[in-house]
Formats: C-alpha cells, sequence, structure tokens
C-alpha cells in the first residue's frame, strides 16, 4: 500500500511529545460547503499528523459537516483534501482512501433487527471483506476491543444507547483503518466506558491518523496532541492543547461575587465565582485549563459562544 | 444423531475449504456431536486443525444465519451478498406483508368491478417504490456508512435492485394468477413495471431517492389518468396496448442503459442528505 509513505519518513511522534506533531497524513486547504444561505464551511484549512486531533466546536459549527466531508460521505463545494496520500477527488483516490478510513457518524443508523455480530459484519462486508473466515475473525477483534463480546449475539434494539455508541465504534474499526473520523465517539457513555473509549482511541491514535469531534474539553485534554476549534464553519484555532491553555493564561481569575467585566462567571462548588475574561487589577488569578481557552477562543464570535 | 460429517466433508473443512451451507451445517454439527470432533482431530494435520479449530470457534461466535439468509446461499448466492440483502429495509417481513395485503385488496377489488385497470395501475408502482426505498437514505438507516464504504454504491445498488425487483415481480404475478379471466392483459404490468423502476433509478442520482421515484409515480398515474379520459369505454388504456408495451419496453432499455453509464455517481455524492443531517 501507498498509505504509509507520506509519512514513513519522518520522525514518528513519541508519546512524551504531545505538542509536537509529525508530518501531515491529511491536508485540507480551504474547503467550504453551504447549504442554501447557511455556509457549513467556510474556506476551512487544516493539517492532521499520526495521532488523535480533537474537533471542538459550539452546536452548528460545522463539525459533523467537516468530518463528513474528511470522510468523503459528501464532496465540499470548493477547496480540496488529502488523506493519507489519496486525492478524493478522482475515483481511484476516493476509493482507495475509502478502503482505509473507519468512520463513526454523529447518528450512526442501525438496522433493529441485527444483533451486534451481524451489524459488525455487515459493514465488514461493506469494506470488502469477503473471506468468510477472516471477516468472522476481524468480527470478533473488534468487538473485543469495544468489550462488547459478551453481548454479540443481542439484537441491537434490545442495547443501550452506549452499548449501541460502542457497536458504532467497533464497526469504525474494522479492517484495521489508517484514517479514523469519530464524531462524538464518548457522547451517552457511562463514566467507565468514555475512560475505556479514550484508551481505545489513544491506542488507535498510534501509528494511525484519528480526528474526533467532541463537546468535552476533558476529551481533548486526556487524548489528543492537537486540537482544532472551529466556528461558524471557520477554524479559530489550531495547535496543541497546552496553547489552547495558555491562551487562557492571566485571563482567570476568582472573585467572591460575579464579576459583570468578566466574559463568562459561574459561582464553583466551593462557593466563589470562577471569572474568564480580562482580569482587574489585583485579580486572584487561578490556574486556567483547558475550557477557559475555547470559551476565549470563541469570545471573537460572540453568538458562538452558547448557540 | 443419524447424520454425520463425511470423510470428504472433513477434510475440506480441517482445509478451510468448505463452503456454506454445508459448512454451517459441519459447524452446527461439530459443535455438538464428539465422535465426528475426534475423527476430524485425526483427519487434519496439526497447523490445519489448529486454523479449523479457531475457524470454528469463530463460527460459533457467529450468529445463525436468518432464514431469508439460509435460503439464498442455497439458491447460491454468497454468504456475504445474503447479508447485503438481508438489511434491505423492504425486504423485511413487515414490508412484505403490507405489499400483499395491498395486492389482496386490489385483487378482490378487481374481481368485483370486472375490470383489471386498477391492478394493471398498481402493479407496475409496487416495484418502483420498493426499489427506491431500498437504497438511499430515506430508509436504509445504514445509507451514511454504506457511502463512504469502498463496496460501489452501484453494486449494492443492483444487489438490492435485483431482490426486490424479484420479490416484487413474485407478488404480482401471484397476483396476476389470482385474475385468469384476463389472459394476457393481466401481465401487461410487467414492462411498465421495469420501464417505471428503472427511470426512476436513473433519475435518482440527480433527483434524489425520493423525489425522482415520486416523480415518476405521478407521471405513470397522469398517464393513465389522461388515457382514461381519451379511451372510449372498454377500450383497453394505452400503455397496455402493444404500442403501449412497446414503449414500456424502450423506456426501460433506455433507462437500463443510462443508468449503467451514470453508475459512478452512486460513489460521488449522496442521494439526498442523511438522516439526522444537521438541521434537516
Ligand atoms: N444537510 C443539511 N442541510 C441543511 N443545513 C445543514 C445540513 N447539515 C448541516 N447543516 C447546517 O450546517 C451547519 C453546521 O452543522 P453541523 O451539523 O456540521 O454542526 P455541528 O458542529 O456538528 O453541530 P453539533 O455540535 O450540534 O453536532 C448548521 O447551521 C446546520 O444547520
Ligand atoms: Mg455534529
Amino acid at each position: 500500500m501507498t498509505t504509509a509513505s507520506a509519512s514513513a519518513s519522518g520522525p514518528v511522534p513519541g508519546h512524551g511529545g504531545r505538542g509536537a506533531s509529525g508530518p501531515a497524513t491529511v491536508t485540507a486547504t480551504d474547503l467550504s460547503l453551504r447549504f442554501g444561505g447557511t455556509r457549513a464551511l467556510d474556506g476551512v484549512s487544516l493539517r492532521l499528523s499520526h495521532g488523535v486531533t480533537g474537533l471542538l466546536g459550539p452546536n452548528g459549527a460545522g463539525k459533523t459537516t467537516l468530518l463528513r466531508v474528511l470522510a468523503t460521505a459528501v464532496p465540499p463545494d470548493g477547496g480540496r483534501f488529502t488523506a493519507l496520500g489519496h486525492d478524493p477527488g478522482t475515483p481511484s483516490g476516493r476509493l482507495a482512501l475509502r478502503r482505509t478510513l473507519g468512520y463513526l457518524p454523529q447518528n450512526p443508523g442501525f438496522h433493529p433487527d441485527f444483533t451486534a455480530f451481524d451489524f459488525v459484519d455487515y459493514v465488514a462486508i461493506l469494506k470488502e471483506l469477503t473471506d468468510r473466515t477472516a471477516r468472522l475473525g476481524e468480527v470478533r477483534r473488534v468487538l473485543e476491543a469495544v468489550d462488547l463480546s459478551e453481548v454479540r449475539g443481542k439484537r441491537l434494539k434490545r442495547l443501550s444507547g452506549g452499548m449501541r455508541q460502542r457497536v458504532a465504534l467497533a464497526a469504525a474499526l474494522v479492517g484495521d483503518p489508517g484514517f479514523l473520523v469519530l464524531d462524538e465517539p464518548t457522547v451517552g457513555l457511562d463514566p467507565e466506558q468514555r475512560m475505556r473509549f479514550r484508551e481505545l482511541i489513544a491506542q488507535a491514535g498510534e501509528g494511525r491518523t484519528v480526528l474526533l469531534s467532541t463537546h468535552q474539553t476533558e476529551d481533548v485534554a486526556m487524548l489528543c496532541h492537537r486540537v482544532v476549534v472551529l466556528a461558524r464553519g471557520r477554524v479559530r484555532f489550531e495547535g496543541a492543547p497546552a496553547e489552547l491553555t495558555a491562551r487562557a493564561a492571566g485571563r482567570v481569575w476568582s472573585s467572591a461575587e460575579r464579576d459583570p467585566n468578566a466574559l463568562a462567571g459561574w459561582r464553583t462548588g466551593m462557593g466563589a465565582f470562577r471569572n474568564v475574561g480580562d482580569p482587574p487589577k489585583g485579580a486572584d488569578l487561578v490556574e486556567p485549563t483547558l475550557e477557559d481557552g475555547y470559551l476565549l477562543v470563541l469570545d471573537g464570535d460572540d453568538a458562538a459562544v452558547g448557540a | 444423531m443419524t447424520w454425520h460429517v463425511s470423510e470428504d466433508d472433513l477434510r475440506l473443512y480441517a482445509q478451510g475449504e468448505l463452503a456454506p451451507p454445508l459448512l454451517w451445517s459441519a459447524d452446527a454439527h461439530l459443535t455438538g456431536c464428539a465422535p465426528c470432533r475426534a475423527r476430524l482431530a485425526e483427519t487434519a494435520d496439526p497447523v490445519a486443525l489448529d486454523a479449523a479449530w479457531e475457524r470454528l470457534d469463530a463460527e460459533l461466535d457467529a450468529p445463525r444465519p436468518s432464514t431469508v439468509e439460509r435460503l439464498l446461499v442455497r439458491l447460491g448466492v454468497a454468504d456475504h451478498t445474503a447479508r447485503l440483502l438481508a438489511a434491505t429495509p423492504v425486504l423485511r417481513r413487515s414490508w412484505l406483508l403490507s405489499v400483499l395485503f395491498l395486492l389482496v385488496m386490489t385483487v378482490l377489488a378487481v374481481r368485483m368491478v370486472g375490470q383489471p385497470m386498477l391492478f394493471l395501475a398498481l402493479a407496475p408502482l409496487l416495484p418502483l417504490a420498493g426499489v427506491a426505498l431500498s437504497y438511499g437514505p430515506s430508509l436504509d438507516p445504514t445509507y451514511e456508512m454504506a457511502v463512504v464504504a469502498p463496496l460501489h454504491g452501484f453494486r449494492l445498488l443492483m444487489i438490492r435492485t435485483v431482490a426486490v425487483l424479484t420479490a416484487g415481480l413474485v407478488c404480482n404475478g401471484a397476483a396476476t394468477l389470482a385474475l385468469p379471466g384476463y389472459g394476457l392483459l393481466a401481465v401487461a404490468w410487467l414492462l411498465p413495471a421495469l420501464a417505471l423502476t428503472g427511470t426512476g433509478l436513473a433519475l435518482s442520482t440527480r433527483l434524489g431517492s425520493v423525489l425522482a421515484p415520486s416523480l415518476v409515480g405521478g407521471g405513470w398515474l397522469a398517464l393513465l389518468a389522461v388515457g382514461e379520459l381519451q379511451t372510449r369505454t372498454h377500450e383497453t388504456l394505452a400503455p397496455f396496448t402493444a404500442a403501449g408495451q412497446a414503449a414500456a419496453a424502450g423506456v426501460a432499455a433506455v433507462a437500463a442503459l443510462l443508468l449503467y453509464q451514470g453508475r459512478d455517481r452512486f460513489d460521488a455524492r449522496p442521494l439526498g442528505g442523511f438522516r439526522d443531517g444537521g438541521a434537516v
């Protein structure tokens, strides 16, 4: 396969060097897509490399649209991208990319009468695994990876929402794809499963390119070596999570009363108010988090905050 | 237990070369029959045997295929193709039952009125609707995953079309048998059915999987209505005359050609939006 050639020559991003990113495996330039009057993507350019990249953004920011474009589910109106050396603008490039792609849609649909095993098997067939023995082995492997071997024979309509989410992730993992596109994979999971998922996704990010959208800044802080913030179809930030956190350095303070000048402020469990914005003189500055940085990045776009 | 796996099958099994449905029978049998497992252990060389055990193990995890799938495999369909077919929404029992119900009602009505037009008008619409609904975002809940999968969209479409068309034609055929009094006229739905289905599919890459068949179905009904106005009573409606049948055959052929020529479009962009897509 030619897929690895783009990256094989460069340094492999080490586990310790989360901020550092290797050579680009996915490069998008000026992607745009409109739905009627809505610019869902408005000139998005970004570079992904091996490892897990997080995509943050408020509701309606265009995350799902961007992931669909990168997963070849819809072609963009404008702009182009290449992934793992393939150009999905051409039929052969698109096919080659699809052969090495794993995609978890935001609302994965199911055939309710299928069992978990049937469903993953079905996706494996869509992914051209026609040899029965190899296919069954692969289905077993991914079901085990998401810890669902026990319920593989249960019908999907009898599984809980979180279990179905795991079945969908298993389907995305079929065939060990080099490029994984996951739309809100941790939504609806209990904390224990969320941790397992993160482990699993981090593992998948070793030597592969993973792009995941999420509303959970913790997902990004714990998992991602890079983060992209999208709002109103535009990239507001692209860099290491630490850089995003650093955006809030000196801009988070605590006070006894809500500070009217703060962009955002809320009472914490400890009783004091935590404020984000431009602190007054002598404010009691506190350590910023990734979420603070995220809120500040969105601040340039008032309507985006809490939209 | 009266039946045991034959020596030949056992050897093929150990080599991993036994094909379904024999494979499934062998699997099912081997899990329950210790003597046959012992014979298997003797038959095979150790390396092949390990592989066979592993395979048996994997096979045990796989749920038994549904009746439809087993039937298809027995008819010579590859097991992976059978699974793709089993995922066709309109081939589910509830759908087939509603189609049968509709046909029974129509046949009864035709017998009461003594006039086959109602049946001839309806019969071509059923395969059109069935095929339109079996591929695309409207009824296939996993369409988004199918789109990004390397399997060609056109191939999946054709697999399902053949199956749905067969099911639809069989249903229609059964209904035709229930109307013996009309001779050849009672099968005059066949060519229009192919023409409508072909045209609906050929247009779906441009108009989407809902609008295209709706327009085609609407066009068909309009054609019949116009025909009805222009024909005197007790004369056959235009589409069911010899000339009309020839025209339907022509349309079916042209539509099939256009569909085939545009086959790559099914991979290029989805037919219409996705379920739950953004604000839709
Ligand atoms: N198929 C569509 N037709 C029309 N508008 C759409 C379609 N898909 C998305 N949009 C619009 O594009 C914009 C971006 O939507 P998108 O689903 O990409 O947002 P998102 O960031 O994934 O949001 P969320 O966090 O709620 O999942 C929204 O304004 C949405 O209304
Ligand atoms: Mg979304």
